[in-house]
């Protein structure tokens, strides 16, 4: 593997039982993340993102099953590892932040404990002394207060709780964080303070981040590529600035043109047409077909995969490629 | 509820969601699905659910199933469960007339009917005492018969019976047992009645018979209707007092809630039997006591849950809007609150049906309840109690049939609880 | 620097007053939730009990026809300002106007008598519909309680009518289904369509879009313009989304803490926005365009406790324009265009 790829999921599938059947909540996808880049995973609700991302901690809990793919991360291969290695891996070195972190903290410690704490689960040689060092020196880079450290969860504000999180993965030298909707119940000003935090994080740490979000103006803000998932599956891949520019999927096309610029006048709001596919029987061929405003007879038989229509921009649709079977 | 999918589906905006398609399945399909999503509580309630069904059939038609009637007393004392009892049975011609003792009463001045008995065997005795009765009887109705057969002696069985193929008599009357080991001889008779005017043939007693010759089984059969009365009238009362207190009480709160929530908690801090027998005390034994007894013990149960229930609906959104549109507050609680809290108090009613029968027969096991020759389970639990040692059937049947009954209701309630999957919290 | 203007605006002459152009008016509304109640707690707090001062004495006009955004952060009380113009909840102090109607003035009764005239559309759509009513039920409820007149048929008739304004179609196949059998974009049309059937003069609009996926928010959001066409109605549009906010509304008004900071025109607020507040939030909205880079930094600091704000202009500590007097005196809202108020020393 090549160096620069910090974690890669090659045609994971996870699927879980409902009482109607069987549902693919991401179905063959496969998603290369760089060392060192910030990759913003868009997609609405019930595509799989939240799903995909739980899955590269082997986080899902029953009834999701992964049936099949690999994930490999910093070249080992996590689907090796046993349920009593996997929890080393989590926390330092994949860190994770979720949407609401008063979830993930421990209520009735103080959020200094709970940092030293979880530092000494996974360095126990470090002594406490130098954890409580390491956490304060942290804490203070992410613009939290030594004081405030002795407090608990429920006395600090939604922004606050997520630094803490943060600079928890940050203190056990995570090298992934892992970031599901972190700032989807932050009011706007916090949001944007924690985006300009992630982006300072990367440039200083070599933070790699996977940013999970449905907000198309964060992905924007922090993202330095961009991966687009529909209904399990990914539909395109690419550069920011190109996803933004040039967006080649007609989902992705539509997803972009429906989101108000507060810096555009005038301009119409697009309206995509029907909603996103029941997963229990979804659509045959791509997904996408029957919403899409350039299908045409394959796209109803046939689904197609991610491949390069332009340099390093990828997109799961026939408009770009040809089958295999005939040249049409 | 039929959905129209066709028509749905010309919709190119929506699609339908596989909610929707469940709700198709239809119910029959959907009890069946159910044992593959809940497993293990599926049996469960349905076993229990079956169970009371049972129950509850039996408690409306038990003449249909009860062999005897609850009180008459169809037999020996304590015969064992399973025993046949060995009764003195009329042998008459297969076309006679004459079907038990009263049948060979005649006017005054015909002539005596005759019956055949075997020398030397108590039968006679039982039969002359059983005659005389029947006489007294009728003596005094104005129809004008008598009873006073002539009773001949023969000395072998067989003598006996044949003088009645033969006419001479007009009936035998033999031990129900010898009879059927020699009934093969006389293809001419047949068995009619016992002297005391049952059916031999009739089973035996399946359950065994009393201390005072009735039959358990059908006691118990019986018993269930006074079961299910105390039970389901005990818990409906309970259920209509305390349901709208505590609607109102968590609606409107104040004063009102103070005032109500006080009384329950007090009422509900006592200890339910002794509550009970102190009402029942009170008040005087009989149904509709026990039955007031019991429902106050539990209003306050019904009271705090839907109060509870109501607090937490009253803080939905829903309310909200049901107010921003104008709706009265008796509106509010008739549409939008009350059916959300029903469901919490059907299963309620379960498990208190279940708790009120138990206390019901506790009630009546202490003396407190109806008179002694009403079959009810309670009062044979405490006739049974002496004699435990020599006739154990009469305590354990009724003992195993309240706790049958209490545990189907309870199961199919607690069942109840783990299956309902309210749709409203689905997503 | 130029002193700092007090002009009230109560001191302004309403320009659309005398044409009865105004549907809706607060006057120096306050709300006060006590954070505890009772005799025991006014004697630990010797007497005064602490309170959140959700809105503090705001002052503001809608005009008929109009969408009229209210945009704040969270503890802002903007959803509390949409409830005080419906009175669903009662002023602590402060008059509120409907239709030159004084609510307060009103019995129980007529108040509710009233809310035929405005209506509420929430957050959430699945929260706000009785899970235990089927859509026709949830619809026609409003129309069964103020629309007398009608017949149950007509009633059902105008039901159909108003789902197809929102877009449910075939309406009979809908009718009897329950909310939970329909996906979120249907539910919010629901919600909507609840709001409708009465023809209200006013909807007030919480958050209508925050909960529904990207893809279908533009769709509601057309939905509601062309029904404000449609059924005549005024918006009162409650968004912390300023980006959205741009997109439907004619006027805006920007809270903070309790307080109005600033409101206009919207081209105006947001091109020459004169409040520091105003200028961090339309700084902080993201934008779909990663080569768009911020160029002012945002303010310092947290929203504080709303039970304890700070003295003064309640920005004060986080802006970056706040002198001394800021913390000593509140500023009024004055008017520095026509149609344009800011409530800051330094407008």
């Amino acid at each position: 593997m090549p160096n620069d790829i910090l974690y890669s999921i090659r045609n994971l599938t996870v699927e879980y039982q409902t009482r109607a059947g069987p549902v693919r909540a991401v179905d063959n996808v496969s998603l290369n993340i760089r060392r060192g880049e910030i990759l913003g995973l868009v997609g609405e609700s019930g595509c799989g993102k939240s799903t995909l991302g739980k899955a590269m901690m082997r986080l899902h809990t029953t009834p999701a099953k992964i049936t099949s793919g690999e994930l490999w991360f910093d070249g080992r291969d996590l689907m090796s590892l046993s349920d009593r290695e996997m929890p080393n891996v989590r926390g330092a070195e994949i860190g994770m932040v979720f949407q609401d972190p008063m979830t993930s903290l421990n209520p009735v410690q103080r959020i200094l404990d709970h940092l030293t704490e979880t530092i000494h689960t996974h360095e126990p040689e470090t002594s406490d002394a130098t954890a409580r060092v390491r956490v304060e020196e942290l804490a203070e880079r992410l613009g939290i207060q030594r004081e405030r450290l002795n407090e608990y969860p429920h006395q600090m504000s939604g922004g606050m709780r997520q630094r803490v999180m943060i600079s928890l993965a940050l203190a056990l030298h995570a090298k992934l964080v892992i970031a599901d909707e972190p700032t989807t119940s932050l009011d706007v000003i916090v949001e944007a303070k924690f985006l300009d935090l992630l982006k300072e994080l990367q440039k200083e740490f070599g933070l790699t981040i996977l940013l999970i979000t449905h907000n198309i103006g964060v992905v924007a803000e922090v993202s330095d590529r961009v991966a687009v998932m529909y209904a399990a599956r990914m539909v395109e891949v690419g550069d920011a600035s190109d996803i933004f520019a040039e967006p080649k999927h007609p989902y992705t096309q539509g997803l972009l043109k429906s989101v108000p610029n507060i810096l555009l006048d005038g301009t119409e709001l697009y309206k995509m047409e029907g909603s996103p596919p029941n997963l229990l029987h979804p659509p045959t061929g791509c997904r996408f077909h029957p919403r899409c405003p350039y299908v045409k007879d394959i796209c109803k038989n046939e689904d197609p995969n991610l491949k390069p229509v332009v340099m390093d921009q990828l997109a799961a649709c026939w408009l770009y490629q040809e089958t295999a079977v005939n040249g049409r | 509820m039929t959905v129209n999918k066709e028509k749905l589906s010309k919709n190119p905006l929506e699609v339908v969601t596989w909610e929707v398609e469940l709700e198709r399945v239809g119910i029959v399909r959907r009890i069946l699905y159910a044992r593959r999503w809940y497993g293990a509580d599926w049996w469960f309630v349905s076993i229990s659910a079956l169970a009371v069904a049972l129950f509850i059939v039996v408690a409306l038609f038990p003449k249909f199933f009860a062999p005897y009637d609850p009180e008459t007393l169809v037999g020996p004392r304590f015969m064992a469960p399973g025993a046949h009892p060995d009764l003195p049975v009329l042998v008459v011609l297969k076309n006679s007339p004459v079907n038990n003792l009263k049948d060979l009463a005649v006017s005054e001045g015909t002539s005596r009917p005759g019956i055949s008995v075997v020398q030397g065997v108590p039968t006679a005795g039982a039969l002359n005492e059983q005659a005389q009765k029947i006489d007294n009887q009728i003596k005094n109705e104005s129809r004008g018969l008598r009873l006073r057969p002539v009773i001949v002696r023969y000395p072998t069985l067989e003598e006996a019976l044949q003088a009645v193929a033969n006419g001479n008599n007009q009936a035998a009357v033999v031990q129900s047992t010898e009879w059927e080991e020699v009934s093969d001889q006389f293809p001419t008779l047949r068995e009619g009645q016992s002297i005391t005017g049952v059916n031999s043939t009739s089973g035996g007693f399946i359950f065994g018979t009393n201390d005072i010759g009735q039959d358990v089984l059908s006691r118990l059969l019986w018993g269930t209707r006074v079961a299910l009365l105390i039970g389901f009238s005990a818990s409906i009362v309970a259920l209509v007092l305390g349901v709208p207190l505590g609607l109102f009480a968590g609606f409107i709160g104040g004063t009102f809630d103070r005032l109500f929530s006080l009384l329950m908690d007090s009422l509900y801090a006592f200890p339910g039997l002794i509550l009970a027998i102190a009402i029942t005390a009170v008040l005087g034994p009989s149904i509709l006591n026990i039955i007031v007894a019991i429902a106050v013990l539990y209003i306050p149960t019904y009271y705090r849950i839907v109060r509870g229930q109501t607090l937490s609906v009253k803080e939905e959104v829903y309310i909200e809007a049901a107010k921003s549109i104008g709706a009265r507050n008796m509106e509010i609680l008739r549409l939008y609150i009350f059916p959300n809290v029903i469901p919490s108090v059907a299963i309620i009613f379960s498990v208190n049906v279940a708790d009120a029968i138990l206390t019901g027969a506790g009630l009546s096991f202490l003396g407190l309840g109806l008179p002694p020759t009403i079959a009810d389970w309670g009062i044979d639990l405490a006739r049974g109690q002496r004699f435990i040692q020599t006739a154990w059937w009469m305590i354990t049947f009724p003992g195993l049939a309240i706790m049958v009954v209490v545990l189907a209701f309870s199961m199919m309630g607690e069942g109840l609880m783990e299956i309902f999957n309210p749709k409203l919290r689905e997503r | 620097m130029a002193k700092p203007k007090t002009l009230n605006i109560e001191a302004i002459p309403d320009r659309n007053s005398t044409d009865g152009n105004m549907l809706v008016r607060l006057e120096q509304v306050r709300k006060y939730f006590p954070v505890q109640s009772g005799f025991l707690a006014s004697l630990l707090n010797r007497g005064h009990i602490p309170a959140v001062k959700a809105v503090d004495g705001v002052s503001f006009f809608i005009r008929k026809s109009e969408v009229f955004g209210l945009a704040g952060e969270s503890g802002s009380g903007k959803s509390t300002v949409g409830r005080l113009v419906l009175h669903l909840l009662e002023p602590t102090t402060g008059k509120v106007t409907f239709d030159n109607i004084d609510l307060e003035s009103l019995s129980q009764e007529e108040m509710r008598r009233m809310r035929f005239r405005m209506q509420i559309v929430f957050q959430d759509p699945l929260a706000s519909l009785n899970p235990r009513m089927t859509i026709g039920q949830a619809i026609e409820h409003p129309a069964k309680i103020h629309l007398t007149k009608l017949s149950p048929n007509a009633r059902r008739r105008l039901v159909l009518e108003i789902l197809n304004a929102v877009g449910m179609n075939p309406p009979d196949a809908f009718y009897d289904l329950f909310p939970h059998q329909i996906s979120g974009g249907q539910r919010q049309r629901v919600v909507l369509a609840r709001a409708l059937v009465t023809h209200p003069d006013l909807i007030v609009a919480d958050e209508p879009i925050a909960m529904a996926d990207v893809s279908v928010r533009a769709l509601l959001l057309d939905l509601m313009m062309k029904l404000k066409e449609e059924f005549d109605l005024t918006y009162l549009f409650i968004t912390h989304d300023l980006a959205t906010a741009k997109y439907v509304c004619n006027r805006i008004a920007i809270m903070y803490l309790g307080k109005l900071c600033e409101v206009g025109p919207l081209a105006e607020v947001y091109q020459h926005s004169a409040h520091p507040y105003t200028r961090a939030l339309l700084e902080a909205v993201p934008v779909p365009d990663p080569r768009h880079r911020r160029t002012e930094s945002m303010p310092a600091g947290e929203i504080p406790n709303a039970i304890n704000p700070p003295s003064g202009c309640h920005f004060h500590p986080r802006c970056p324009i706040a002198t001394e007097i800021c913390g000593i005196e509140e500023p009024d809202l004055y008017e520095i265009y026509p149609g344009h108020y800011v409530a800051c020393h330094f407008a």
